[in-house]
């Protein structure tokens, strides 16, 4: 399919040669003129859509939708553009044990109560809302073997705006069998709660919200009505090609909190020696927190299928630490489409400050620092099983279909409960489907 | 900082051991490929993320960079 | 050129397979080219700087062509049928030798992909360049102008 474009053309090279060259080259012998080339490549876009469903059972639900734009210039400078819009509904546990009874809490607005049936895990349904969210990033080589990147996001929902930055340098050493990459980002997130900041270890008010006191009370258990936090985080990477199947990756990272970090709408249940609640008191969480990581990732292609397998350690200084094994493996299936199984496995420990409860009697003695009650900062396993499968639409489109189930058990790290409390589920597991479409063209 | 050490003596094997590792410039075929890309679907990660950063109290540590064609 | 085009059209319908495979066919390439200017490009299908050289290549052969330019190309694909594939969507107006096992990307110590050789009518090479840039694509006209300039003294 090639055409010898050499003078002696009479000389009978017979090699197969494509008509399109073929009357190209007719044309410009006929005409004797240059033929028209076909324009490099025009700067072209690449766009992704796609809307994903996440619901627990009897909690919380939520839709996420991303629109992502990426358009690639011609000597590899890409500009990416991404929105992502997402709606929460549904309800959260809010850090009480289940009781023998039933249990009255107040709205975090202070605008109303609740009521939890007797065995019920105490759930808080006032949260919805609506998230918009923009990033941008510019990538571009800035020397041989000198990659860099930048970008910017943006994020809004009703009571919170995180804006940040961020930046990477990539470089490319032994035939680019090599990367090694540092990246750095920082936000800012102002977060101004419904009901305000409330007081930490104040007892929640609950009582009737349309009495003429209501307001000044409520009020007493408040110190403002908005925060922010700062996050700094650090990533050094290194990527190693080890032969034509295989690549590996190897990162650390360093993430430094700072600000308020403690979740408003949380409380904890100050129970008596028998178990039964006495008081609810807000959390209170420290107001800094030093995460890092060491990641390992490898990628296989076998002769068709391609297996991805990572694993993610993590510390910090609340005394958590964690395990992350996930793990791909793609199938092709005729046509070009494909199935992708997927599972993960995650494992972390409490954090130091992390109780399900507080004795009366040792929380009247000495009022502890932090304290919180948020399984989600507790001891927890959990596991994704799921399966995604994509296929070739359109003329090089791709549709694809993803559908997981996530399953999260948290655990007792470890305190001995109460008579009251062992007929009681204090540590819930959860159960979530995870619905995704996506199509690309 | 015995967590540190063992990642800075990992990190100099790597560095050490890995001249002699990889493959030549026109052996990356497969490597080119998208499903190769160390992020092959940044969607689906991006979604991921957000649920299991608000669901447990790990996030991130994924990287960025490397792998792939090799061109230019 | 009536009898030009005729010629074409007649030789598309030629099914005969004579490809030119590793050193072997590249050392009859640049026999058979010997005073030309000659570009050498290694290339393969999944290497997307090469998809965006290919028009501008069969651009600089349709034009230098004339005054003794020539590009002989090296395909590098392990699988041949994605090298075949390629060429359907991205015609070459050049020659293709097929060096599945590299032997000639040795031999050229290819760096990086793409890879091109501008060789002087002399046969020394005289450009070696690794990837192909948008942004340098004056430059590269401007000397493969330069090499078809000069005239092969020995002749």
């Amino acid at each position: 399919m090639q055409l010898t474009t050499n003078k002696k053309q009479n000389k009978k090279t017979e090699q197969k040669i494509n008509i399109k060259a073929a009357l190209t080259l007719a044309t410009t012998a006929l005409f004797g003129g240059v033929a028209q080339a076909d324009t490099p490549e025009e700067d072209s876009w690449e766009f992704d859509t796609a809307f994903l469903l996440y619901s627990e059972v009897d909690r919380v639900s939520a839709g996420e939708a991303i629109l992502n734009a990426k358009k690639t210039f011609s000597d590899e400078e890409v500009l990416n553009l991404k929105l992502t819009i997402d709606a929460l509904t549904g309800a959260s546990a809010n850090g009480a044990v289940a009781q023998p009874n039933v249990q009255t809490f107040t709205r975090p607005s202070g605008n109303g109560q609740y009521d939890v049936v007797a065995g019920d895990t105490p759930l808080d349904d006032t949260f919805h809302d609506t998230r918009v969210q923009l990033n941008a990033q510019w990538t571009q080589p800035i020397a041989t073997d000198y990659s860099a990147s930048a970008g910017v996001h943006i994020s809004k929902e009703y009571d919170y705006l995180s804006i940040g930055i961020n930046g990477n340098l990539g470089i490319d050493f032994n035939q680019k069998n090599t990367t090694f990459s540092i990246g750095a980002s920082y936000f800012q997130d102002t977060f101004t709660p419904e009901g305000g900041i409330p007081k930490p270890f104040a007892s929640m008010l609950i009582g009737d919200s349309s009495s003429p006191s209501w307001d000044d009370d409520f009020a007493q258990t408040r110190i403002g009505t908005e925060d922010d936090k700062t996050t700094t985080d650090m990533l050094l990477g290194f990527t190693q090609v080890i032969n034509r199947r295989m690549i590996i990756q190897f990162n650390y990272s360093y993430s430094m909190v700072d600000g308020y970090l403690t979740d408003p709408f949380k409380i904890l249940s100050i129970v008596n020696n028998e178990g039964l609640a006495q008081d609810y008191v807000y959390e209170q969480r420290p107001d800094q927190r030093i995460k890092q990581s060491a990641y390992v990732q490898s990628m296989y292609h076998f002769d068709t299928t391609v297996l991805d397998i990572s694993y993610r350690y993590m510390w910090d200084d609340w005394d958590i630490e964690s395990h992350t094994i996930d793990s791909r493996f793609r199938i092709p299936l005729d046509g070009g489409s494909y199935i992708q199984p997927h599972f993960r496995y995650y494992q972390q420990s409490a954090a130091d400050f992390y109780a399900p409860y507080l004795m009366q009697s040792k929380f009247e003695l000495q009022r502890p620092e932090f304290a919180s009650a948020d399984y989600r900062i507790g001891e927890m396993t959990a596991y994704t099983l799921g399966l995604k499968y994509g296929m070739t639409v359109n003329n090089g489109h791709e549709l694809s279909f993803r559908l997981e189930y996530y399953h999260q058990a948290p655990s007792d790290a470890g305190f001995e409960a109460p008579s009251v409390l062992t007929n009681e589920d204090l540590y819930p597991a959860i159960d979530a489907i995870i619905a995704q479409v996506t199509y690309s063209f | 900082m015995n967590k540190q050490t063992i990642l800075v003596i990992i990190a100099s094997i790597l560095v050490s051991g890995c001249s002699s590792l990889g493959v030549q410039p026109w052996e990356r075929d497969l490597l080119a490929k998208d499903e190769m890309s160390l992020s092959s679907s940044p969607v689906d990660n991006a979604l991921d993320d957000h649920i299991y950063f608000s669901k447990e109290a790990s996030s991130g540590g994924k990287g960025f960079g490397g792998g792939g064609c090799g061109c230019n | 050129m009536i009898v030009l085009s005729v010629l074409i059209l007649h030789t598309a319908y030629a099914t005969d397979n004579n490809k030119l495979y590793g050193q072997e066919g590249l050392t009859q390439m640049l026999e058979q080219h010997k005073g030309d200017v000659i570009y050498l490009d290694f290339w393969a299908s999944w290497c997307g700087p090469c998809r965006k050289s290919f028009p501008w290549m069969n651009d600089m052969q349709n034009r230098y062509q004339q005054q003794g330019f020539t590009i002989i190309s090296i395909n590098l694909d392990a699988e041949h049928d994605l090298a075949e594939d390629f060429l359907k969507e991205h015609p070459a107006l050049f020659s293709v030798i097929y060096d599945p096992k590299g032997q000639t990307a040795k031999k050229y110590k290819v760096k990086g992909m793409p890879t091109s050789y501008l060789i002087g009518r002399d046969g020394q090479i005289k450009k070696a360049h690794t990837g192909f840039f948008t942004k340098k694509i004056p430059t590269y006209e401007n000397e493969i102008k330069q090499l078809l300039t000069t005239r092969n003294l020995s002749n």
